[in-house]
């Protein structure tokens, strides 16, 4: 935080200091200064959102300052979305809003109203993984796995675009999906097995 | 004590987590639910160096939901800090909330608590405070000429025995910090279950270290301080050390009587969990005309931070890989107004192998003489040349010759810029990295079911590495019992101790116990089966055979006492063993390390500055692979983080007011997936007999270590320009 802000009460109270002095508070002074405090501590808003997360019908009222991956990972626990840098630059927070790749981090949750999200926890078919998941276990497309949610539901939807077409093509088309642990070559070698099956 | 993600998937191929980690079910710190949670966001410092003069938290309270804010004027008292004598013993490094000084930008000086993170966000956005600046230093190149270096390690020979060396080369390297950057980012839920009692829900690589740091620290036993710590998103180093803001985090707990999770910001990484210091070196290398090195001088300086000391140990490497009779080495350090750093993988000798293997390199050329046979001339092999114990085994050289085959290393041109398509040129390039092997004192207990079912059981963590999976496949090893019917548990403060994972020590360290309690297991189970058939009074471990039912004795089925019968007969609910195993007279007499060579073949476009690598081959000598999947992904993984080194990664440093520029992914690049190639991994395979009864060396290190020279080596051979700065950008390479 600045030093001085120039919206900031206590540049406002000095400057109103002024006024104290010459005169008892006048009322109007008074509502002013409630209103200025309101200008500058914004009160929280909430509002009711319906979604549809992993095919399960929600209605939350959320923050209007709440991110679709906030609201998945502390209001509903659905901790499968990672949150890597809150900024949509590492894709750890990838999920599929309608079909398709969307990063949570950057989507408020007031945008997915009446939409169609799919975490990681619902793309397996019950206790029968998904193709691309088994994949990632085969080829070891991890390492820590903490990217690997979002990896994943990138890589299911890389397969869908049709961007397979050669290891450089797949990487390319990977690559806002940051993996610190370096497992690129494993997640490279899920894609082409899936892709190919 | 309950475990959350008890892994005991029974997935024939891949990790043993790996349906946790690929379904999203694995908590990692932040994510395990806990009632009545609330929020905490850290407030940084806006200055780089002076004192707090006052805080003014008036708006910040008016937001709603928030429950306090500590400062270090309002804040639970910590035992551990009550005196600066106290404080510089705790080792704990930032005394925060506990002073009113401001060593570097970002520095925490105050903690908003709140009940939902978008409160304690904002409310930490509003947080006003006063400063009295003082002048600061963060420019690394300008503040190192002030400080002098002193004697590193041991001399050997003498300067003036190669003053005259035929060929010489004398250089100095500048290497910029990096930072550790896992994807997780660091959290910590504190929760107080009475007044001197922690449960904590932490990210670390080492939960007992985490206990100990905190019973100090607040003065209450070790054992009740609960540390869950059972998926961690990668570390690299930065999970060594416990950071303030976990201390923050029990703090804040405390003072609001109530569980508080903190999830430090991807920005606050930068300054707040360590990072590998900026470096300067200085490299002078004699050789005769056959190319025999007669002397190394090595000189090294790093940066640290105000308030506590770091030196990188950059020198060590020089002083481990090859064979010669005259060496100097001397190192310092250079404190700024940064926060502190710490060991990232491949502490201190990735940066001093980048300088000298980018010098021998250079040497190769003045000599007339090919880099890989300059290293097999010259390559310490048989002992280690500072302790002068024989290495207990040292497969380098064969490393080198695998690598350069697997290459086609004689395609490349001994003068560079010769292989040229347009824009783009083609080089190749080599270096070979060391690595001390340690090994620590581990413990690991199991725990037998009466369906043959055992969980082996340790407090070490599993970053990444796939220790849970090497666990499974020792036990499996040791006692016969088939890998569906072995579980694993880790990560937990209350689970035998084992050191924290990093050095690459956690695989030789653990190995040794899951070892050690497998054959524990073996002689209990005989000694109930005694009673029912004497031969097993004297059995001894490599007699007794373990199977999916029972036990054998010598051979398979011979004398065979099913579980269920033992269970029966001794009235058993639970077989329970544990064991403990470390490093014994063996280091008297050999040293150990584990080492690579790595190649790498890449095209530099002289129009724009590119460079593209087209192979990366690691070949290590890890002793015993116990996993080979896994194995090979550490390889390639720290490969990948190598080339970020080389290429791309580096934390800009704001001169003029003191601040770090660009700290989140944006502005602080490392190697995406179209910056790496495929890597090609090789392994020697033999295991170390001395050093772990599983002869497994340990490789996070190694795999990165060589990384760096031998991409600046190919580019000289490319381009025929040497760079010996990192990171190598494009501007670089146009400008040079």
């Amino acid at each position: 935080m600045s030093k001085e802000s120039t919206y900031s009460r206590r540049a406002f109270l000095k400057a109103s200091g002024a006024f104290v002095m010459l005169a008892s508070i006048p009322y109007s002074l008074k509502a002013m200064y409630v209103d200025v405090d309101k200008l500058t501590v914004v009160p929280k808003q909430a509002l009711s959102i319906t979604v549809s997360i992993n095919k399960k019908s929600y209605s939350v009222p959320a923050d209007t300052r709440t991110t679709l991956l906030d609201l998945l990972r502390e209001e509903l626990h659905l901790t499968g979305a990672k949150k890597g840098c809150d900024h949509g630059q590492c894709g750890a927070c990838t999920v599929h809003v309608d079909g398709e790749r969307v990063l949570s981090c950057l989507t408020l949750s007031a945008m997915i109203q009446g939409k169609e999200v799919t975490t990681i926890e619902g793309l397996a078919d019950g206790e029968k993984l998904h193709p691309m998941q088994q994949a990632f276990i085969e080829c070891d497309g991890f390492q820590c796995g903490y990217c690997t949610p979002g990896q994943i539901m990138s890589a299911v939807a890389c397969v869908k675009e049709g961007h397979t077409g050669s290891v450089a093509e797949i990487k390319e088309f990977m690559s806002g999906n940051l993996c610190r642990c370096g497992a690129y070559n494993g997640i490279v070698q899920s894609i082409q097995k899936v892709a190919n099956a | 004590m309950e475990f959350l993600n008890t892994i005991d998937k029974k997935v024939k191929e891949g990790r043993v987590e790996g349906v946790d980690k690929v379904t999203g079910k694995g908590k990692f710190a932040a994510e395990y639910t806990v009632e009545n949670v609330c929020y905490a966001v850290l407030v940084g410092a806006n200055i780089p160096a002076g004192k707090i003069t006052s805080f003014n938290l008036d708006q910040a309270k008016q937001v709603s939901g928030v429950l306090d804010i500590l400062t270090h004027l309002h804040r639970p008292e910590v035992p551990g800090f009550a005196t600066e004598e106290l404080i510089k013993s705790s080792r704990f490094g930032l005394p925060i909330f506990h002073t009113d000084q401001v060593y570097f930008k970002g520095q925490p000086i105050a903690l908003v608590i709140a009940d939902t993170l978008e409160d304690a966000t904002y409310s930490a956005s509003l947080v006003e405070v006063q400063y009295a600046a003082t002048p600061f230093r963060v420019d690394f190149d300008a503040a190192r000429e002030t400080v002098g270096l002193t004697e590193a390690g041991k001399e050997r020979g003498a300067m003036a025995a190669w003053a005259n060396a035929p060929h010489t080369v004398e250089e100095e390297y500048n290497i910029k910090s990096q930072v550790h950057n896992p994807m997780e980012m660091h959290a910590t839920i504190a929760q107080w279950t009475a007044n001197d009692r922690l449960v904590l829900h932490d990210k670390n690589q080492g939960v007992n270290n985490v206990q100990n740091v905190f019973a100090n620290l607040l003065k209450i036993p070790k054992e009740n301080i609960e540390v869950f710590s059972e998926f961690v998103g990668g570390g690299f180093g930065s999970g060594l050390r416990v950071w303030p803001h976990a201390l923050a985090a029990i703090l804040g707990a405390k003072q609001v009587n109530r569980p508080v999770k903190l999830m430090l910001t991807r920005p606050q990484m930068f300054a707040g969990t360590g990072y590998r210091p900026a470096s300067w070196q200085k490299i002078k290398i004699g050789a005769d005309a056959s190319g025999k090195f007669q002397g190394i001088f090595h000189q090294a300086k790093n940066a640290t931070s105000l308030y506590e000391n770091f030196n990188d140990g950059i020198t060590r490497v020089t002083r481990l890989i090859y064979d010669f009779e005259n060496l100097k080495a001397e190192a310092a350090i250079v404190p700024l107004n940064l926060s502190a750093p710490t060991w990232m993988r491949g502490p201190g000798d990735c940066t001093g192998d980048f300088a000298i293997e980018s010098a021998i390199d250079e040497l190769s050329y003045k000599l007339g003489i090919d880099p890989v046979e300059l290293r097999l001339k010259n390559l310490a092999i048989a002992t280690n040349p500072e302790t002068k114990l024989p290495w207990s085994t040292n497969f380098l050289n064969e490393c080198v010759m695998q690598g350069a085959e697997r290459i086609n290393w004689s395609e490349r041109k001994s003068q560079p810029g010769q292989l040229v398509d347009g824009d783009w040129s083609t080089g190749y390039g080599m270096a070979v990295g060391a690595w001390n092997a340690g090994r620590g004192n581990a413990s690991a207990a199991i725990k037998m079911e009466r369906d043959g079912t055992i969980t082996v059981q340790t407090a070490m963590t599993d970053i990444g590495t796939g220790t849970g999976t090497g666990m499974v496949n020792i036990a499996h090893d040791t006692t016969g019992i088939p890998k569906e019917k072995i579980k694993i548990e880790l990560g937990h403060s209350s689970l035998p101790p084992a050191p924290s994972q990093g050095g690459s020590n956690g695989l030789s360290s653990v190995s040794g116990a899951v070892v050690a309690v497998s054959l524990a297991l073996k002689l209990k189970l005989a000694e109930f089966a005694a009673s029912q058939n004497e031969i097993y009074k004297t059995a001894k471990e490599e007699e007794i055979l373990l199977s999916e039912n029972g036990l054998s004795f010598q051979k398979n089925n011979q004398h065979f006492i099913s579980y269920a019968d033992i269970w029966s007969k001794n009235g058993l609910t639970m077989v329970e063993v544990e064991a403990s195993s470390g490093p014994g007279t063996e280091r008297q007499k050999y040293s150990f390390c584990s080492s690579a060579a790595h190649f790498c073949k890449l095209k530099v476009n002289t129009k724009t500055g590119k460079v593209k690598l087209e192979r990366m081959i690691c070949i290590a000598d890890g002793g015993k692979i116990v996993n080979d999947q896994a194995a090979a992904n550490q390889m390639s993984g720290a490969a990948v983080g190598g080339i970020g080194m080389t290429l791309m990664e580096e934390q800009q440093i704001d001169t003029r007011l003191g601040g770090l520029i660009a700290d989140d992914l944006a502005g602080y690049h490392f190697a995406v997936n179209a910056d790496a190639p495929i890597i090609e991994v090789g392994f020697i395979g033999k295991p170390d007999p001395n050093i772990n009864p599983t002869g497994a060396k340990g490789l996070g290190e190694v795999g990165i270590i060589g990384t760096a020279p031998a991409i600046a080596n190919a580019i000289y051979n490319a381009i025929g320009k040497r760079f010996r700065d990192l990171p190598i950008t494009p501007d670089k390479i146009l400008l040079g």
